[in-house]
């Protein structure tokens, strides 16, 4: 177990920086010049005085050559220095802990919702493999995957402005217990949910052909006993391999809903920063991205001997 | 060995014409394919021409689909806007699928340490959230992409080079292939691994072929069935992150019509002028659902052994 995780980290640690590496390099080369993005932002004196540009440059170490000033940002963000945003000279620490915990809570109440509402249907779907009401389920469940967030959230307002009363649009953040957030929230679970319930019904339909399962109905245990502890154990094994999926389908979906809904969280964050073309705040939203789904892949691959004994020490494929 | 692979394809092509639901989305497909291609002969009005006289008109006889902010047509736009959408679609799930099927053979194929560091390539290419990674792109390469060409049209005073539209393509096509191409590559990986120890391969491996023979004749067009279901889910997928760019303003940029940035514009005004957004999103929204039906039709029809 202890060299499994040994093995894990060995791999996981040079994964995630050299896809910070490929970011970086990506801003580093394609910016162009920082100091000159800041300046031509707001031409002072100081945007024609080659001297002084150069003076600043050699103060902000920006002569170092590529690796040093790529080391001294790793360094800078293990200690929580994200550096500052070009166009408003704020500290991206500050704007990303502003920003975080809106995206943050919303994105843990979509991963709740979506395990209390795919699981149990995916549940039902599969024992009820063909039947008109898994044919439903399913359907549904293919229309919610393929539309995408910011469709689904401007026609799910439009058809709630002709029900609600004037002045009563969801718009805007009030915390996770203000009645706004249903909406966004819902748009946002439509894809996790999907995808779960279409993982959970697949997963069902193979365990109920088990002979375990067979021998607990002919021993009478009743449907709902045999689902609860024969079905759902199996079955979650690979719907919790699935996290990392999720995790990137959220961060995705995330942007577009907090646009559409206008909720002040990363995703309005990255786009207001793609529109001042502010690298110094995008690397760091890119960057935060990357790692929680690095993060959350490395969990499953760390939990999953402990969810299924059988594939411990061995597991190549996913 | 001519007449297994018709029945095949044609065993394939009974299960899908049973797939009401695959049927339903392989007609709308077909229509969009045909709409976007006689795109300019069956549009109503051009679809930059201004008519400042009427504009933000609802939905009536003369303009089925109503007209915009500057008083263009909006279903000639949205009929542009399915060209920009097949466009990219077609050429982005291209370029992946060649990245992909050339790495993913090669990786299956030969094995070892090439394998390895391809798989964890791959790997990693897909733990970066694709949005952010575009948005990254895009946003560093426009500029020398832009310079680029600036310095292509000094060079050859070709008047291409100074088409803006057209650093919005590459940019596109660029980025989205390199973040579509590593399902592919997993895909025939996996597929080549598994036909690679069929006996047919071993038996062509003791007439003497080469592998590079081998490979192109016997593994890869057997691994074709599970390819065709992914690139059709792919080519819906193009489709809907060309127009989810277009939506951020990191896609195509207008006047170039895509759904994504009519969407866009649409949500600033949909208060008072709701046909604006519900056009885009309901063609967009029809359009990815009859992708998935037929991708989930192709597949029960191709690989009958998963559908139990």
């Amino acid at each position: 177990m202890f060299a499994h995780i040994l093995r894990r980290l060995a791999l996981w640690v040079p994964s995630v920086l050299l896809v910070m590496l490929a970011v970086y390099a990506l801003a580093f080369y394609g910016a162009g010049d920082p100091i000159k993005l800041i300046f031509l932002r707001a031409p002072g004196d100081v945007a024609y005085d080659p001297t002084k540009i150069e003076a600043i440059r050699e103060q902000a170490g920006l002569n170092r050559p590529f690796l040093v000033q790529f080391g001294s940002y790793i360094w800078n963000l293990l200690h929580g220095n994200f550096g500052n945003s070009l166009s408003s000279g704020r500290s991206v620490w500050k704007m990303i802990s502003a920003a975080a915990p809106v995206s943050l809570s919303l994105g843990l109440c979509a991963m709740i919702v979506t395990a209390l509402v795919a699981i149990p249907l995916g549940m039902i779907a599969g024992m009820r493999q063909n039947s008109r009401l898994d044919y439903i389920i399913l359907g549904t469940a293919v229309t919610l995957w393929a539309i995408p967030a910011y469709v689904a959230g401007p026609l799910l307002m439009v058809l709630l402005i002709m029900v609600l009363p004037e002045g009563a649009v969801p718009y805007g953040w009030g915390g996770v217990f203000d009645l706004r957030i249903l909406l966004p929230l819902t748009v946002l679970s439509f894809q996790p949910i999907a995808l779960i319930l279409r993982q959970t019904r697949a997963a069902v339909i193979e365990v109920m052909s088990e002979d375990y399962v067979r021998s607990a109905r002919a021993k009478g245990v009743p449907e709902h006993m045999v689902a609860l502890r024969h079905i759902l154990r199996p079955v979650l094994t690979p719907v919790v391999t699935q996290l990392g999926l999720i995790m990137i389908t959220i961060v995705n979906g995330a942007i577009f809903v907090e646009l559409v809904f206008g909720l002040p969280g990363l995703g309005r964050l990255t786009v207001q920063a793609l529109i001042n073309s502010d690298f110094p705040v995008i690397l760091a939203i890119t960057l935060i991205g990357s790692f929680l789904v690095m993060a959350s892949n490395l969990l499953v691959d760390l939990l999953y001997p402990l969810l299924d004994p059988r594939a411990a020490g061995s597991r190549e494929a996913r | 060995m001519e007449d297994r692979p018709t029945s095949l394809w044609r065993d394939a092509w009974k299960r899908l014409r049973r797939n009401k639901l695959a049927v339903t989305g392989l007609w709308i497909v077909a229509v969009l394919v045909l709409v976007a291609a006689i795109g300019p002969w069956i549009t109503p009005y051009d679809f930059l021409s201004q008519n400042l006289d009427a504009r933000n008109l609802p939905p009536s006889l003369s303009h089925l689909f109503g007209t915009d902010d500057l008083g263009r047509d909006v279903i000639s736009r949205v009929i542009y806007g399915a060209r920009t959408a097949f466009l990219v679609a077609v050429c982005v799930t291209v370029i992946a699928l060649l990245i992909g099927v050339v790495l993913g053979a090669i990786a299956g194929f030969y094995g070892g340490i090439f394998d390895r560091v391809m798989m964890w390539f791959t790997d990693m290419t897909m733990s970066v959230p694709q949005l952010l990674l575009v948005v990254v792109i895009n946003a560093s390469l426009k500029q020398p992409i832009a310079t680029w060409m600036e310095g292509m049209y000094l060079a050859t005073l070709n008047p291409i080079w100074r088409n803006s539209a057209l650093v919005d393509f590459v940019l596109v096509f660029g980025s989205m292939a390199l973040i579509s191409w590593p399902p592919y590559a997993r895909l025939v990986r996996a597929q080549v691994l598994s036909i690679r120890s069929r006996p047919y391969v071993t038996a062509a491996r003791a007439l003497g072929l080469t592998n590079r023979i081998i490979l192109l004749r016997y593994v890869l067009p057997n691994a074709m069935g599970p390819l065709i279901v992914a690139v059709s889910a792919g080519l819906g997928t193009a489709m809907v992150l060309e127009s989810a760019f277009s939506f951020l303003g990191v896609g195509v940029n207008p006047p170039t019509p895509s759904w994504g940035n009519m969407i866009s514009d649409g949500l600033r005004v949909w208060t008072n002028y709701p046909h604006l957004l519900i056009a885009p999103a309901a063609v967009l929204a029809v359009v990815t659902v009859a992708f998935n039906f037929l991708g989930d039709g192709l597949n029960d029809a191709l690989n009958p052994k998963g559908q139990k």
